[in-house]
């Protein structure tokens, strides 16, 4: 019989199917993964420690950095536990705003999954289609904002300006376009035969494992288990709009490629809902120049494209946070990347680290 | 985040561990614990079921300079109820025990709260630094902190106290 032998196989930080600086350490028996243990801190920047010396609207453009490609949901979970802190009151007409930018944020997110997957598969035309789906959202941020990744729009108070009729009229037009780019996703992914074959039954996460491991978002709706902020907690204006939360059943890497398609179908609902009632009004609440909150501490977690985003910030009354806490999801999820690579073949890992989703500015932080 | 806690079962709570207290001014007080009961209390938080938070929502640790603080965040996925849980511990000694006895999911958060903040967790299996160098001897997060300086010694990185500015 053939004598084996366990090796360790470094992948990262610079390999590019690990979606940034990520190094795992996977251990090898042959061709199968015996453990694969995530190595972080390459992008460590010290936000939390950063946001101590700056006053609270100087830490707002720093959310932009932690998950740089859903910049939108940060700066939303942020502004949002400091409007909490100090009791300020968001108009409803900014409420709306900031419900469209992110949801139109969530779908751009999930491109960068779409494509990076397909492309960590072997197929660099998956990666064409979704980025240039991907421009479309990014080029409506540019006209409300002028930026087009790391946005700094949704303001502590409101948004940064109101939303102007061309930016409404663009993405009126992008949400009618969404079916027909769904429906040529499916034709050139879903019904792949080679995509399904890699896709099915590997890496599966069970719903108690799921639930082990404290993940959230996209992941743990992959496995059944019913559990959105948005729907949860209801923030924002996310309670008027009716939409459904996609569930998955094996928990296997297809369930987490479905859920986030069926994602987008989802908040292209939530879009079209908050355009078509978009309410008249202010866009920013009266926001003191000097924004000094009182003393005490807040948390306040809102669903970010990859799960629960939490901030929690300690005031000690003066223009400046004495601590801020950020309770980000990648970070979280990676501890089940373990779980899912055993017992996989070497090319499988790819797979996981791609359906994970994780994004290394935010587990770094 | 649905509702807070019911004040009846903090004060059950209080009336059941000796040490538990909370400011009865708030609103939304917080569970201050002595350390020692910490495990059991959260055993008790889980398993019970009339309160099951079942979900370690979110754990960090704040310097006040004179103490630091642990913030647990549960939440409870049956009666969307969460609560905070604080405790105080010897700044000089910062030492707990670790939540993955009962929330296997916290084992990366305790390892980052251990590597910013200096709190050692007790009994918790793989207690290592996961942001900052392994060879670093600093907490950042910790208000005194002043950053170290890198020199590379021998062909490895290395860190050292910073010689005063003069």
């Amino acid at each position: 019989m053939a004598q084996t032998e366990k090796y360790v196989l470094n992948m990262g930080p610079q390999h590019p199917s690990t979606h940034g600086v990520l190094q795992v350490q996977v251990e090898l028996d042959g061709e199968n993964i015996v453990g694969a243990k995530p190595v972080m801190g390459y992008l460590h920047r010290g936000i939390e420690k950063l946001m101590e010396s700056r006053t609270y609207v100087q830490c707002v453009p720093f959310t932009d950095r932690l998950d740089y490609v859903s910049a939108m949901n940060n700066n939303l979970g942020f502004c949002m536990a400091v409007e909490k802190l100090a009791g300020i009151e968001v108009p409803e007409r900014a409420e709306y705003i900031r419900v469209i930018c992110a949801e139109l944020n969530r779908i751009a997110s999930h491109h960068v999954f779409i494509g990076s997957l397909t492309n960590d598969l072997g197929s660099a035309t998956g990666m064409i289609y979704a980025f240039r789906d991907r421009e479309k959202i990014l080029d409506l941020f540019n006209i409300i904002c002028g930026a087009r990744m790391t946005a700094h729009y949704i303001r502590i108070g409101g948004v940064a300006a109101d939303a102007q009729d061309e930016f409404l009229r663009d993405t009126q037009k992008f949400i009618d376009y969404v079916p027909e780019m769904l429906d040529e996703y499916n034709k050139l992914f879903s019904g792949n035969e080679i995509f399904q074959a890699r896709m099915k039954k590997t890496s599966i996460i069970t719903k108690e494992m799921a639930l082990k491991f404290g993940m959230s978002g996209p992941n743990i709706r992959a496995s059944g288990v019913d559990y959105d902020i948005r729907k949860i907690d209801k923030y924002g204006a996310y309670g008027k709009f009716d939409f459904d939360v996609p569930l998955g059943k094996r928990g296997d890497n297809w369930d987490r490629y479905m859920i986030r398609m069926k994602e987008i179908a989802e908040s292209a609902k939530i879009i079209q809902q908050a355009l078509d009632n978009m309410p008249e009004g202010p866009y920013m609440a009266k926001v003191p120049k000097v924004l000094r909150p009182p003393k005490g501490d807040a948390y306040h977690r809102v669903e970010n494209t990859r799960g629960e985003l939490g901030f929690y910030i300690v005031s000690d009354g003066s223009t400046k946070p004495y601590r801020v806490h950020i309770r980000r999801p990648s970070f979280v999820n990676l501890q089940a990347l373990d779980t899912m690579c055993k017992g996989m073949l070497l090319a499988d890992a790819v797979t996981a680290f791609a359906t994970i989703d994780p994004l290394m500015g935010e587990v770094d932080c | 985040m649905g509702t807070y806690f019911e004040l009846e079962k903090l004060e059950l709570l209080k009336a059941q561990f000796d040490t538990a207290e909370y400011d009865t001014e708030q609103a939304e007080p917080a569970l201050y614990i002595g350390k020692e009961q910490l495990l059991e209390l959260m055993r008790v938080l889980r398993e019970t079921p009339t309160y099951s938070f079942d979900r370690m929502g979110m754990l960090t640790a704040v310097d006040y300079k004179e103490y630091i603080e642990m913030v647990y965040s549960l939440y409870s996925r049956r009666y969307d109820k969460w609560v905070t849980v604080k405790v105080k511990l010897d700044r000089d000694n910062p030492e707990v025990e670790s939540m993955t006895q009962i929330w296997e999911g916290t084992n990366f958060e305790e390892r980052e709260t251990y590597d910013l903040m200096g709190v050692k967790f007790l009994h918790h299996p793989d207690l290592r630094r996961i942001l900052m160098p392994d060879n670093y001897e600093a907490h950042p997060l910790r208000k005194d902190f002043v950053p170290l300086e890198p020199r590379i010694e021998g062909g490895v990185l290395t860190w050292h106290k910073q010689r005063s500015m003069s």
